[in-house]
C-alpha cells in the first residue's frame, strides 16, 4: 500500500471511530433529551412521559439508534432537534455562518500578525521595545479569556459607548454587523495573536542559534534576509500545527466570546446542547468538528511535508 | 518591514473603528420603544415549544384568565365565568371586542379550538383529555363539561395562550412549529419578528386592539446570555427594565443600580421559594423526627442574610408563603441546635463512638448524599455546615441540571436544595403539592410523597366545589406540611425588578411578574 493510501486509510478509520464516539459520549452522560425539554414547572403523568420518549425514539435500543445514526450520516441527514424545533442541518448552517464570520478573521489575523510579530520578537529579542511587546502579549496570553472579554466590553462598549453590548447585529446591514463584530473579533484576534506570538518567538529563538543561521550570517546576508528566507520557514512548523488545531476547533472555540457578547453561534449551541442533552445537535456539531479537525490535520501533514524535507523523506 | 507591518495594523484598526462608529447612528427613530432585558434566552421561535418564548407570547396571545395582584383568578380573554354547583360545568363568557392583528375577530370558537387543540397536541395540557369530556360554544361563551369536579380549571387557564383557529388549525405539531416572522395575536401588542441572531423579540401595537391604548409604540425584548452584561446594559440605558420569569434581579447587583439614581424597583413577595427537598423514600429522611431535628438545625436568618441579602423573611413550617391565596400562619421555623440534638437523641440517633457523627438505626455513621446544582452551591455548603454541627456527615454532589433531574428521579440522593416557581406552587392541587405528590413527575418536582393522607388532600382540593371548601383544604394542607415537613422552606424572598425612572406605571402580578397585559397598558414614558 502506498504512503498516500496508508495516510488516507488512517484518516478514514479515525473518522469512523470518532463518529462512533460522537454517538456514544452524549448517551453516556446522565439524562436524555427529554430531561430538560418541557421546563421546570410542568408536571406529567408517567404515561405521557412514556409517549414522549416513544415519539423521540428514546425507547429504542442503543443498537437500533446507532444504526439509524449511521443511516442518517450516509444520507446526509443529521436528524431533528426537539429542543430547537428544527432539522439539525438547518440549525448548524444558520449558526455556523455567524461563528465563521466571527472566528475566521480572528484566526487569520491572529495567525498572520502573531507569526510575523513573534518572528521579529524572537529575532531581536534583546531590544527594549521587543521585551515590552513580549510582556504585553504574555499578559494577554495569561489572562482568562472570559475576563478579557468582559474587560473589553466594559471599556469599549460600556464606558466609551463605541460598540454595542450584545448580538451579531441589530439592523442586519453590513456596517451594523461590522459594528457588532469588531470588539469580539478584536478580543479573539488578541488571543490568537498572543499565542502565536509566544510560540513563534520561542521557535525563532531556538532556530536563530542553529548553525545554518550562523552560516548565513557569515556569508554576509542581511538580518531580515536570514530571518525571512531561512529561519522563518523552519520556525513555522509548530505554528502550522497550532493553526491546524485552531482551525479544527474554530466552531466551538468562540464559546466564551459568544456567552459574553450574547451571540447565538456554534459555541453557545454546543454548550446548550450539552446541558440539555440534545443528542442530534451534539452529534451533528461533533460531526462537523470531526471533519474539520481531520481535514485540518491532513492539510497540516501536507504542509509539513512541503516545508520540511525530513518529513517528506520519511 | 516592521514599520510597514505596524502601518498595516494601524490602518486596519482605524478602518474598522470608523466603520464601527459609523454603524452607531443606524436605527434611530422618534418612536417610543420600551426595551426590556432578560436572561431568559429564547432558543427557538416556538410559542409552545420554547418555555421562554411561551412566557413572552402571553402579551400577543393572552390567556383566558389571569391572576390579579391579590392572587385571585379573574378573566382576561374571558369577561367572566360561572361554575356549576357540582363543579363539573364551567362557562367562560368571552370578551366580544377582541381582534386578531390580521383584522379577524376573536370568537369563542377560537377559544374552543385552542383548548381542544392543546389537549390533543400539547403534552403539558394532556391532563385535559382525562378531565374534560366536552368543550362547546354556547351564546358567546365556551362551556367545559368535566367528568369530575376540578376546582382549579380557571387557574390552569391562566397559563395557556389563546390561539387563532385560522392559523393554528393548519399546524399539525404545535410544539415543533416555529415562526420567526409575524405571529398573529390579539393582545395590545403582537410579535412582529423574533430575531434570534440579534437576540431580540419585536412587538408592535395591534392595530385592531379596542381596549385601553398602550402608552408607547413598540416593545423589544432583548435576551442576554450573560447577567453581568445585562446589568451593564441597564446602567447604560440600552434597556429600560429587567425581567426574569420566576426570578429576581440579583440582590448583590441592586446597589450599583440604585447608586446611579436612575432606577427604581418593583418589589413583590415571591410565591415561589427556595427549599430543602428530602428523599422521603429513604432512611433517615423518612423519619419525621429526623426531619424535625433537621428543621431546627438550620440557621434561617443566616441563610436569608447570605443568600438573599435580607430581601425576604424566615419561613414558617407550613411551607406556603404568605403571598399565596389562603395562606395560614403556622409555626415559625427557628434555629435551635440544642433542641435539634435532643430530638435526634429522643428518636434513637446517637454518637456512641464519640467521633462527632450520629449513627443511624443500622448502627453506622449517618452520611447523607446532598445533591445540588451550581445555582445552590453556596446554600448547600451552608447546609452541610449545619448538618455537621448536628452530627450528620454529608457528601455534596454538585451536578448539572440534567444530571440533577436524572439522579433525583432515580432517588439517588438524601437531600437536595431546589426552588419552586410561582406556577410550580400553583400546579397540581395548588400550594406546592405538585412538587411532592408521587403520582406526578416532571423536571423540577421531587414526587417523593406517597402518604395517602396527603394524596387524599390533593384529590379533595382538586374536587372542591366552593371557595370556602378550597380554603379549608388549603389550611389543612399547610397544617400537614407543618406537621410532617415533607420539605423545609429555607426563606421566603422578594422579587426585585429594576426599571429606569424614565418610565412609570409598573405593575407586577404574582404569576408572571411585570410580563402581563395590564402592565404594558399601564407603563408610560415620563414627559
Amino acid at each position: 500500500m502506498s504512503h498516500t493510501a496508508k495516510r488516507w486509510s488512517r484518516y478514514i478509520i479515525a473518522i469512523v471511530i470518532i463518529f462512533s464516539l460522537n454517538f456514544i459520549i452524549p448517551r453516556a452522560m446522565p439524562g436524555d433529551p427529554l430531561t430538560n425539554l418541557l421546563g421546570e414547572d410542568v408536571i406529567l403523568t408517567d404515561s405521557t412521559v412514556a409517549e414522549l420518549r416513544r415519539e423521540m425514539g428514546l425507547d429504542r435500543s442503543w443498537s437500533q439508534q446507532y444504526l439509524d445514526y449511521w443511516r442518517g450520516i450516509l444520507h446526509l441527514d443529521l436528524g431533528y432537534s426537539f429542543h430547537l424545533h428544527s432539522p439539525v442541518s438547518e440549525i448548524l448552517f444558520s449558526r455556523m455562518k455567524w461563528t465563521l464570520l466571527l472566528a475566521l478573521p480572528s484566526l487569520l489575523l491572529g495567525g498572520v500578525l502573531g507569526t510575523f510579530l513573534g518572528a521579529l520578537a524572537g529575532w531581536r529579542s534583546r531590544r527594549k521595545g521587543q521585551k515590552m511587546q513580549t510582556a504585553l502579549f504574555l499578559a494577554i496570553y495569561c489572562t482568562p479569556p472570559y475576563f478579557l472579554c468582559l474587560l473589553a466590553l466594559y471599556l469599549f462598549s460600556f464606558k466609551l459607548a463605541l460598540f454595542p453590548l450584545k448580538g451579531f447585529y441589530t439592523t442586519g446591514s453590513a456596517a451594523d454587523i461590522a459594528h457588532h463584530l469588531f470588539l469580539p473579533i478584536l478580543v479573539m484576534t488578541l488571543f490568537s495573536l498572543s499565542r502565536n506570538y509566544m510560540i513563534m518567538r520561542g521557535s525563532v529563538l531556538q532556530e536563530k542559534s542553529s548553525l545554518y543561521a550562523a552560516f548565513a550570517r557569515a556569508k554576509g546576508l542581511y538580518d531580515d534576509e536570514i530571518l525571512f528566507r531561512h529561519v522563518f520557514k523552519n520556525a513555522l512548523l509548530p505554528i502550522i500545527t497550532l493553526q491546524a488545531m485552531d482551525f479544527g476547533f474554530i466552531l466551538s472555540g468562540a464559546l466564551f466570546v459568544e456567552i459574553v457578547f450574547s451571540m447565538n453561534g456554534m459555541g453557545n449551541l454546543i454548550y446548550d446542547a450539552l446541558l440539555s442533552r440534545d443528542y442530534p445537535v451534539l452529534q451533528g456539531s461533533f460531526l462537523i468538528i470531526t471533519i474539520m479537525v481531520v481535514s485540518a490535520n491532513l492539510l497540516a501533514d501536507l504542509l509539513y511535508s512541503r516545508l520540511d524535507p525530513r518529513v517528506r523523506w520519511q | 518591514m516592521r514599520r510597514g507591518l505596524y502601518q498595516f495594523i494601524s490602518a486596519l484598526l482605524l478602518c474598522i473603528l470608523i466603520l464601527g462608529i459609523a454603524g452607531q447612528g443606524a436605527g434611530n427613530s422618534s418612536a417610543t420603544v420600551l426595551k426590556i432585558g432578560t436572561p431568559n434566552v429564547v432558543k427557538s421561535a416556538s410559542i409552545l415549544g420554547d418555555s421562554n418564548m411561551g412566557v413572552f407570547a402571553h402579551l400577543s396571545n393572552p390567556t383566558l384568565m389571569k391572576m390579579a395582584a391579590d392572587g385571585k383568578v379573574v378573566g382576561l380573554t374571558a369577561k367572566s365565568y360561572e361554575v356549576s354547583e357540582d363543579g363539573k360545568v364551567w362557562k367562560f363568557i368571552i370578551n366580544d371586542d377582541l381582534y386578531w392583528s390580521d383584522g379577524q375577530k376573536l370568537t369563542p370558537d377560537d377559544v374552543q379550538f385552542t383548548f381542544s387543540y392543546l389537549a390533543e397536541n400539547y403534552p403539558a395540557a394532556g391532563w385535559m383529555k382525562k378531565t374534560v369530556d366536552n368543550i362547546s360554544v354556547e351564546d358567546g361563551a365556551v362551556v367545559f363539561k368535566l367528568n369530575k369536579p376540578y376546582s382549579r380549571l380557571n387557574l390552569e387557564f391562566a397559563t395557556y395562550p389563546i390561539l387563532a383557529r385560522h392559523i393554528w388549525e393548519k399546524v399539525e405539531k404545535p410544539t415543533e412549529y416555529t415562526n420567526e416572522g409575524e405571529c398573529v395575536g390579539f393582545g395590545p401588542f403582537y410579535i412582529a419578528k423574533t430575531d434570534l441572531g440579534a437576540g431580540v423579540i419585536y412587538f408592535q401595537k395591534n392595530p385592531y386592539w379596542k381596549g385601553a391604548s398602550p402608552q408607547f409604540d413598540s416593545l423589544e425584548i432583548h435576551t442576554f446570555s450573560n447577567m453581568d452584561v445585562l446589568s451593564l446594559a441597564l446602567e447604560k440605558g440600552d434597556v429600560d427594565a429587567y425581567y426574569k420569569y420566576a426570578g429576581t434581579y440579583p440582590y448583590a447587583s441592586m446597589q450599583k443600580l440604585k447608586d446611579t439614581g436612575n432606577f427604581d424597583f418593583v418589589e413583590k413577595d415571591n410565591i415561589g421559594l427556595i427549599f430543602l427537598g428530602m428523599n422521603l423514600q429513604k432512611e433517615p429522611m423518612s423519619d419525621i423526627r429526623f426531619r424535625k431535628a433537621l428543621s431546627s438545625a438550620i440557621n434561617y436568618s443566616e441563610i436569608l442574610k447570605l443568600d438573599a441579602l435580607g430581601y425576604g423573611q424566615v419561613p414558617n413550617a407550613g411551607f406556603v408563603p404568605p403571598s399565596m391565596m389562603a395562606f395560614k400562619e403556622t409555626a415559625k421555623l427557628e434555629y435551635n441546635l440544642t433542641l435539634a440534638k435532643s430530638i435526634l437523641e429522643d428518636a434513637g440517633y446517637k454518637d456512641s463512638t464519640g467521633n462527632g457523627i450520629m449513627e443511624g438505626k443500622d448502627g453506622k455513621d449517618i452520611k447523607l448524599t446532598f445533591l445540588t446544582r451550581t445555582d445552590y452551591q453556596r446554600t448547600t455548603e451552608l447546609m452541610a455546615e449545619y448538618l455537621k454541627l448536628l452530627g450528620i456527615d454529608s457528601e455534596v454532589k454538585n451536578v448539572d441540571s440534567s444530571t440533577w433531574i436524572k439522579q433525583k428521579d432515580a432517588g439517588e440522593y438524601d437531600l437536595t436544595i431546589t426552588r419552586s416557581t410561582p406556577w410550580g406552587m400553583l400546579m397540581h392541587a395548588n400550594w406546592g403539592t405538585g412538587y411532592f405528590d408521587s403520582r406526578r413527575t416532571g423536571e423540577g418536582v421531587l414526587h417523593v410523597l406517597d402518604d395517602p393522607v396527603f394524596q387524599k388532600l390533593c384529590d379533595d382540593i382538586l374536587a372542591a366545589t366552593s371557595q370556602d371548601q378550597l380554603q379549608d383544604y388549603a389550611y389543612e394542607l399547610q397544617d400537614y406540611y407543618a406537621e410532617n415537613l415533607p420539605a423545609i422552606a429555607l426563606y421566603w424572598n422578594k422579587v426585585e425588578t429594576p426599571y429606569n425612572k424614565a418610565w412609570q406605571g409598573w405593575y407586577s402580578d404574582p404569576l408572571y411578574g411585570i410580563f402581563n397585559v395590564d402592565n404594558f397598558l399601564s407603563v408610560e414614558k415620563k414627559q
